[in-house]
């Protein structure tokens, strides 16, 4: 390669070499948006609605209402990162959840270790979804419909007519429990997406495989031809969404101290919302891990406040239904990718600017 | 002499004068003077990027031109649309017209132009579809059912179909756009007695070839185009093989410096034996050695693309053997081969190439990510920014910055972004297809130069290209390729702008060989 650099004339020196823009935590525009709406939310919110800001403790213990969310969230992202979607997250995490729960009750397995099996087992489901969608080529939408029904009835299956209840409180604090510092509480759900979320911030950011990731969802023959495993991307994503899901479903089995067959259902579709909100783009390959976590936030304290404002779910789940059509309104039109009205107006305000028919972008020799 | 339409005969004279098209920066025709008179078939010929498609999409309201205008019957004519064109009795029969599939034949005739009848519930005159879908094909002494299904036709029978659909609609200027390539001899026969009869009926006829045979048998006059300027236009008989050939050619007259210095080693880096991928190609067998630049020549769909593929791994060959450095390599998958030293510069940067989206630096190192330094499983910053600097020094990209997206960098920067990529693996062998496509004219020398150092560095280069000059000025042996099979070799002196160019645009298509 080395070789390579005499030949010709040396490149101008005055050209800009090696310069990276930084930008703040790597975060882009709709990530600072989200951020500032976060913001705007939070403290509209604290000084409105009283009973939503009163300690700090008081207010993180809220997160535990809506950080299951977040955990799938993280996961779905990945998926949706390579321009698929999985519709099973629901199902993966209520059968993943009944199954530790009946290890436990009718196997005397110890709790951690029957959850650890559930967190494989979402895993396994995972992989499931995977080789359906790569090996029978069928659609990830069709493909994950049809395993979140098998999943489902698995789950009714294995839970039987009395769901197993009652686990131990070191398990149950996972849920709902809370580390005491003093008078100051931390809740342990918020212990465990902190880090979580960190590790895919850093995995989509800045590792291999999250490169790789983003490659497969904008082209994945681009990615095929740049010598990516396209199937093997797939099915990481896949299996890291189903065991995030079971993570989930375990962490919901210990806020309620059961495991339900039906527990996953509600999981599902405020999930996807997070995630399109946070910025990725339904077609893959595009946005971040910041903003979905930015959206976790936001979504689930928004709901919080609303509720505790005195707003019924209704109109709670009304506004998340505006929130996501407007978000993405305001997204498409200002898309590159879309073309839409927005970058038809950029172009009609720049083009004054530009003498000619852009000859000056062509570079002269 | 046959009767084909009801209405008395309407003659149609299509003219044009001065048309220029320029894409962006790049002008694609420079100034056309063409004239189709009734009764007459004019032929456009010329070679790859002459602008003959480009021209025919302009005649039928595909394309605006961007200087020049259009005369029907000497009155001025302006084609908004293909909608506009029809109208006026201008119909373009695609190379392969296949729009519908599930469309019956009848229904592909009638398409967008039904026939309604009734005072009340408006529906489809069926009845009247399929009289006169029935007449048509009939005066053209077609047998072909009109209620089959339009997928089971051959391409044959559907240009066929898409002539009596031009008859129907009254149009009486048709235009086929490269119509014979994917016929077979016998087909071509067919097609060409038909297109006698409309010419012998008063319609105006153009069509496109590359064939210089059956463009000698068919035309009444001819008309070459070469880099978007007519060239030389004749009646039938002061034409022949040779005067049609050295002026699409033409280039014997302008020099084109040819590199002095050859690379070439004797140590083979790669083996081709036998390979096919049916349909695409056949019996296709080279060697490259360390050092070489190896051109493919041919016309756009002779092949060229796929054997690339199918020799990284993309695309599944039907028989013969790959061979990599001594190593039977057949059909490995590509990041498999990519890992023993064997890349490729794909021709669609958008869709194969490069990521548009991704920065500068992400492209640089999407190759060899392994390569990039790592600590926790982490990339390394320093050493992605340390890798893409060295790649936009070497190859010279102009750029705002390594973390400028690549869909913001001319198509030339672009290009050499995905050199950089490739090289950075360290590659023995690179097939580079069409590596100068939507490239400005400073940057292909640029890239020439990069090609020629990869040779000197003792990569084995095999050059795809559809630009003669770029062919002459690059390589050491140059193979020409018609519709699937090699038809000859070119090595050192004997590589010419002319020989090249012969050596595919004379070649005639075998009998039977489809």
């Amino acid at each position: 390669m080395s070789a390579l650099s005499d030949i010709g004339t040396p490149a101008a020196t005055d050209a800009p070499m090696g310069r990276r823009r930084r930008r703040f935590l790597s975060m882009g525009g709709w990530e600072l948006s989200l951020l500032v709406l976060l913001v705007v939310v939070t403290t509209g919110f604290g000084l409105v609605v009283p009973g939503f800001f009163d300690d700090v403790s008081g207010f993180l213990a809220m997160s535990s209402n809506f950080l299951p969310f977040g955990i799938v969230a993280l996961g779905l992202s990945l998926v949706i990162f390579t321009g698929g979607i999985d519709l099973s997250v629901g199902a993966t995490a209520s059968l993943a959840a009944v199954v530790a729960a009946q290890l436990w009750a009718t196997m005397g397995l110890n709790i951690w270790v029957a959850s650890l099996l559930g967190l494989a087992m979402g895993g396994v489901l995972g992989a499931i979804n995977a080789a359906v969608i790569v090996f029978l080529r069928i659609e990830p939408l069709i493909a994950t419909l049809a395993t979140s029904f098998i999943y489902t009835s698995a789950a009714v299956a294995v839970a039987g007519d009395s769901p197993p209840s009652g686990f131990p409180d070191a398990f149950n604090n996972m849920g709902s429990g809370a580390l005491a510092l003093g008078s100051f509480q931390f809740p342990y759900q918020l212990l465990l997406f902190i880090p979580l979320a960190v590790i895919f911030w850093l995995l989509v950011g800045r590792s291999a495989f999250g490169r790789k990731l983003v490659t497969v969802g904008y082209n994945s023959e681009a990615a095929r031809y740049s010598g990516i495993r396209v199937p093997r991307v797939l099915a990481a994503a896949y299996v890291i969404s189903g065991m995030m899901a079971a993570l989930a479903g375990l962490v919901l089995s210990a806020y309620y101290s059961a495991a339900r067959a039906d527990m996953g259902d509600v999981l599902l579709l405020t999930t996807i919302a997070m995630v399109v909100l946070g910025g990725v783009s339904i077609f893959g390959g595009e946005g971040s891990m910041g903003g979905v976590i930015v959206a976790v936030l936001l979504l689930g304290l928004l709901r919080q406040g609303m509720l505790i404002a005195g707003f019924s779910d209704m109109v709670t789940s009304m506004l998340t239904g505006a929130i996501l059509i407007g978000s993405i309104a305001i997204r498409n039109v200002f898309s590159t990718r879309v073309g839409g009205f927005g970058k038809r107006l950029l172009a009609f305000i720049r083009r004054p600017a530009a003498a000619g028919p852009d000859t000056n972008r062509h570079d002269a020799p | 002499m046959i009767q084909l339409s009801r209405e008395p005969v309407t003659q149609a004279m299509l003219g044009a004068r001065g048309i220029v098209k320029r894409f962006g920066p790049v002008d694609v025709l420079r100034g056309i003077d063409l004239e189709l008179r009734p009764g007459r078939i004019l032929t456009l010929m010329g070679e790859n990027g002459a602008g003959k498609s480009t021209m025919f999409r302009i005649l039928a309201g595909q394309l605006q031109p961007s200087a020049g205008e259009l005369t029907l019957n000497g009155e001025a004519l302006r084609l908004a649309s293909p909608h506009a064109a029809h109208a006026h009795g201008i119909h373009l029969v695609p190379q392969e017209p296949l729009l519908l599939p599930e469309l019956t034949v009848a229904e592909t005739m009638f398409l967008g132009r039904l026939p309604m009848t009734g005072a009340i519930f408006r529906h489809v005159d069926w009845r009247d579809v399929r009289r006169r879908a029935q007449a048509v094909l009939h005066m053209l002494d077609l047998d072909i059912d009109i209620d089959r299904c339009a997928k089971t036709l051959s391409i044959a029978q559907l240009q066929l179909v898409e002539c009596a659909k031009a008859l129907l609609h009254d149009c009486r200027i048709i235009l086929f756009d490269e119509p014979t390539s994917p016929l077979t001899s016998h087909e071509v026969d067919n097609l060409f007695v038909i297109m006698r009869r409309l010419a012998a009926d008063g319609c105006t006829l153009s069509f496109i070839s590359h064939r210089t045979e059956e463009v000698l048998e068919i035309s009444d006059d001819i008309a070459v185009l070469r880099d978007g300027r007519l060239v030389d236009r004749a009646e039938r008989g002061s034409f022949d093989r040779a005067r049609l050939l050295s002026t699409m050619v033409g280039r014997t007259l302008r020099d084109i410096p040819r590199r002095e210095s050859s690379y070439v080693t004797e140590q083979t880096v790669l083996e081709v034996e036998g390979l096919a991928s049916e349909p695409s190609f056949r019996r296709i067998g080279f060697q490259l050695r360390r050092g070489e630049i190896l051109g493919l020549a041919g016309l756009v769909g002779a092949g060229r693309t796929e054997i690339a593929e199918t020799i990284f791994g993309v695309r599944r060959p039907t028989a013969g053997s790959v061979r990599l450095a001594g190593e039977t390599v057949t059909s490995k998958p590509c990041h498999d081969l990519i890992r023993k030293g064997l890349v490729y510069v794909p021709e669609d940067r958008a869709r194969h190439g490069a990521v548009l989206s991704m920065t500068i630096a992400q492209n640089v190192t999407s190759g060899l990510l392994e390569r990039v330094r790592q600590s926790a499983g982490l990339l390394s910053d320093a050493d992605e920014t340390r890798l893409g600097t060295t790649a936009i020094r070497d190859f010279r990209v102009r750029c705002a910055g390594l973390d400028q997206p690549l869909r913001e960098l001319s198509g030339g920067n672009q290009q050499k972004v995905v050199f950089s990529k490739w090289i950075a693996t360290g590659p023995k062998v690179a097939i580079l297809d069409e590596p100068t496509r939507g490239v400005d004219v400073g940057s292909k020398e640029e890239i020439y130069e990069l090609i020629e150092a990869m040779a000197r560095d003792g990569m084995a280069v095999l050059v795809i290209s559809s630009e003669t000059e770029e062919l002459v000025r690059l390589c050491d042996r140059v193979l020409s390729l018609y519709e699937g099979e090699l038809v000859a070799e070119l090595t050192g002196k004997e590589i010419t702008p002319a020989a090249v160019s012969a050596s595919y645009l004379g070649s005639v298509r075998a009998e039977g060989t489809a």
